[in-house]
């Protein structure tokens, strides 16, 4: 008798115990992993993944799956580059403007939204398969990228004084209050989606849907509605990423965020959410982002190889997975 | 409910076809057909990196000043679609390839399947471990370029202190080449002592990513040697954000970016490779091997690397010299 509820318990917080057993081993093997300077390193890099795998957690509740968030945090990082290297062309005005800075924020966040919104559209209305739909919409937003500077890196995006449009880099760089603001960032969208996903009549929605699509259309909810929001939802957590990494390296590079939907799809996976749909919470993928991004800064400060890393990383995938299968069955 | 998904299946059906419209248009030039004349393929790695991108521009512009039409195109670093991009070159009856190839090993076959095609490749940048396959293999001198690197790097640390290593894809020739011309050189020097070393795989981010994990371990390092120059980018992003923008940072390549870097006194030195030479010395050799029979050269050519510093970083323009 107890002995099966032990087992369930350590089933259902594996994610958890996962964590701690991978920070405990590397604060043993590394002096240093366990000091405040290596922590707040280690939550920026983690809130890079953290926030695309918060967007992607609803996708994948809702029963879809987003493969072109990759692609899109390239994509915006250009259309930020662009606007603030070239400003806003207006050819038939024969001027060029140069947005303010905010404005370069807004205007990269819709961008990535309205990729969404079209992967949204196609899913929800043309029926297309999410995989499909994604993976097309994956390679178009990474050609667009490549088109929009020829294949070419912005190099300077800190912006010119006499043009007004100083100042992107603080995005990636600035702490408020000691934490980087990338941090601060992660963190407001974590509580948002928390509270959406569990208060809101939207977040039921989503769960109805990814759970039953039948049941849930029949108890009135716009099923099609609820698909495009989460797409434009995953579209701009994916935007945010791109306008973070282009501002962390004051430069925007159209290949960056390549493989980036697979470690985003890996933490929420690690987090407990089903690829069929219908279960999982934004707080275990939170823990599955901890703790790729613990293995891999963890294996990078004790030196290992790249090649070991790719290793651990699959290898905990896999397990976590396995895990779940257990879950499944014993429930 | 069904006419909304009609009107939604004619309207993408709209785009799909402007699109295609847009991209023919933007292609048209280099799908000229040219009546007679002789055509060369000029194959590279993914024109992102401006490395890549200026060797096959500069390439081209020669091809056509000879009076050739030119085809474009990017492997992206996979065996298998450049091996596709040949079999087209050849169905296209290309005069000779111009090839920065995918891989030491796996493009022997692909170089060869051309030559028993009639057509001969000239490759550039990066070697493949066979000979008699190419007509030309015109590289830069990396092992040499590393050590000239090195070499400033020994300078500027005043040869000693605690230094991290920035490699690049360990599957790539060239990363191994160029930290064994590093070593070569570091090794010699007791005090310079190397307290990390990672693969940040040629890519900006991951080496902006790495180096601020590795500076937790070692506050105290004063200097970064990487393997290539978008990774030494990367590490002075991260070293000026944790407030240590004096660590001395060389880089490898001679990148437009890198330059401005080092005139804007950031990274302090970079290793120039010659690439838009080495892509016109290709064309030229190809174009006289087409008209006389012969390259009038060895097959494996290796051309030196410069030191780019802030005192001479004036005279360098897109990989060459201005």
């Amino acid at each position: 008798m107890a002995e099966p509820r032990l087992l369930g318990f350590v089933l259902r917080m594996r994610a958890f115990i996962a964590l701690g057993v991978v920070t405990l081993v590397f604060s043993l093997l590394s002096p240093e992993f366990l000091t405040t300077g290596n922590l707040s390193i280690l939550v920026k890099h983690v809130a890079i993944n953290a926030i695309l795998a918060i967007g992607m957690t609803f996708v994948i509740i809702s029963g879809g799956i987003d493969l072109s968030v990759g692609s899109i945090v390239g994509f915006s990082g250009m259309v930020a580059g662009l606007l603030l290297s070239r400003g806003l062309v207006l050819a038939p005005f024969d001027t060029v403007i140069y947005p303010h800075v905010w404005f370069v924020v807004v205007l990269s966040l819709l961008a990535g939204m309205a990729i969404g919104a079209i992967n949204g559209w196609i899913v929800s209305r043309l029926g297309v398969a999410p995989f499909i739909a994604t993976l097309g919409s994956m390679y178009v937003a990474r050609g667009a990228a490549l088109l929009m500077s020829d294949g070419a890196t912005f190099p300077n995006l800190a912006g010119n004084v006499s043009l007004g449009n100083t100042g992107f880099p603080w995005i990636g760089t600035a702490n408020l209050g000691g934490v980087p603001v990338s941090v601060v960032i992660m963190a407001v969208l974590a509580c948002a989606a928390i509270f959406l996903a569990a208060r809101t009549p939207f977040g039921r929605h989503v769960y109805a849907v990814g759970g039953n699509e039948r049941a849930a259309t029949l108890s009135g909810v716009r099923v099609a509605q609820v698909r495009l929001r989460v797409y434009v939802m995953s579209g701009f957590c994916a935007a945010l990423v791109g306008l973070i990494i282009a501002a962390q390296l004051g430069a925007a590079h159209p290949a960056t965020g390549s493989t980036f939907e697979l470690n985003a799809i890996a933490a929420v996976v690690l987090g407990g959410t089903s690829l069929m749909g219908g279960r999982g919470t934004v707080g275990g993928t939170l823990i599955g982002a901890f703790v790729i991004g613990v293995l891999a800064d963890g294996l990078v400060l004790l030196g290992v190889s790249e090649f070991w890393q790719m290793v651990v990383k699959g290898l905990v995938i896999v397990l976590a997975v396995i895990l779940d299968q257990f879950q499944k069955r014993s429930s | 409910m069904v006419r909304a998904a009609r009107t939604s299946v004619v309207a993408l059906v709209c785009v799909v076809t402007s699109v295609l419209a847009a991209a023919c248009v933007s292609c048209s030039h280099t799908t000229d057909p040219g009546s007679g004349q002789k055509r060369v393929a000029i194959i590279t790695p993914s024109h992102d990196n401006p490395f890549f991108k200026a060797e096959a521009e500069a390439a081209a512009e020669q091809a056509r000043t000879l009076g050739y039409e030119v085809l474009v195109n990017s492997h992206d670093d996979d065996a298998n679609k450049q091996d596709q991009l040949i079999d087209v070159a050849i169905a296209r009856k290309v005069s000779a390839i111009i090839l920065d190839n995918a891989g030491a090993d796996a493009s022997i076959a692909a170089v060869n399947k051309a030559k028993a095609a009639g057509v001969p490749s000239i490759l550039i940048d990066r070697e493949i471990n066979a000979t008699g396959a190419a007509a030309g293999q015109i590289v830069s001198n990396n092992y040499q370029g590393a050590t000239l690197g090195a070499e400033e790097f020994v300078r500027l640390m005043g040869e000693k202190g605690a230094y991290i290593e920035l490699v690049g894809r360990e599957s790539d020739t060239n990363a191994s080449v160029r930290s064994r011309g590093y070593h070569d050189v570091l090794d010699k020097y007791p005090d310079l002592k190397m307290v990390g070393r990672q693969s940040a795989n040629w890519d900006q981010r991951e080496a902006f990513q790495k180096t601020e994990t590795m500076i937790q371990g070692n506050r105290t390092i004063k200097g970064v040697i990487a393997g290539n120059d978008t990774m030494a980018l990367g590490a002075m992003a991260a070293l000026k954000a944790a407030g240590m923008a004096d660590v001395i940072v060389v880089g490898f390549d001679g990148s437009p970016d890198a330059i401005a870097s080092i005139k804007a006194k950031e990274i302090r030195a970079t290793v120039l490779q010659p690439a838009a030479a080495i892509a016109r010395m290709a064309v030229d050799q190809a174009h006289r091997l087409i008209t006389s029979g012969s390259t009038g050269q060895p097959e494996k050519q290796a051309v030196d690397c410069e030191l780019v510093t802030l005192a001479n970083a004036d005279q360098f323009g897109v990989f060459a010299r201005k």
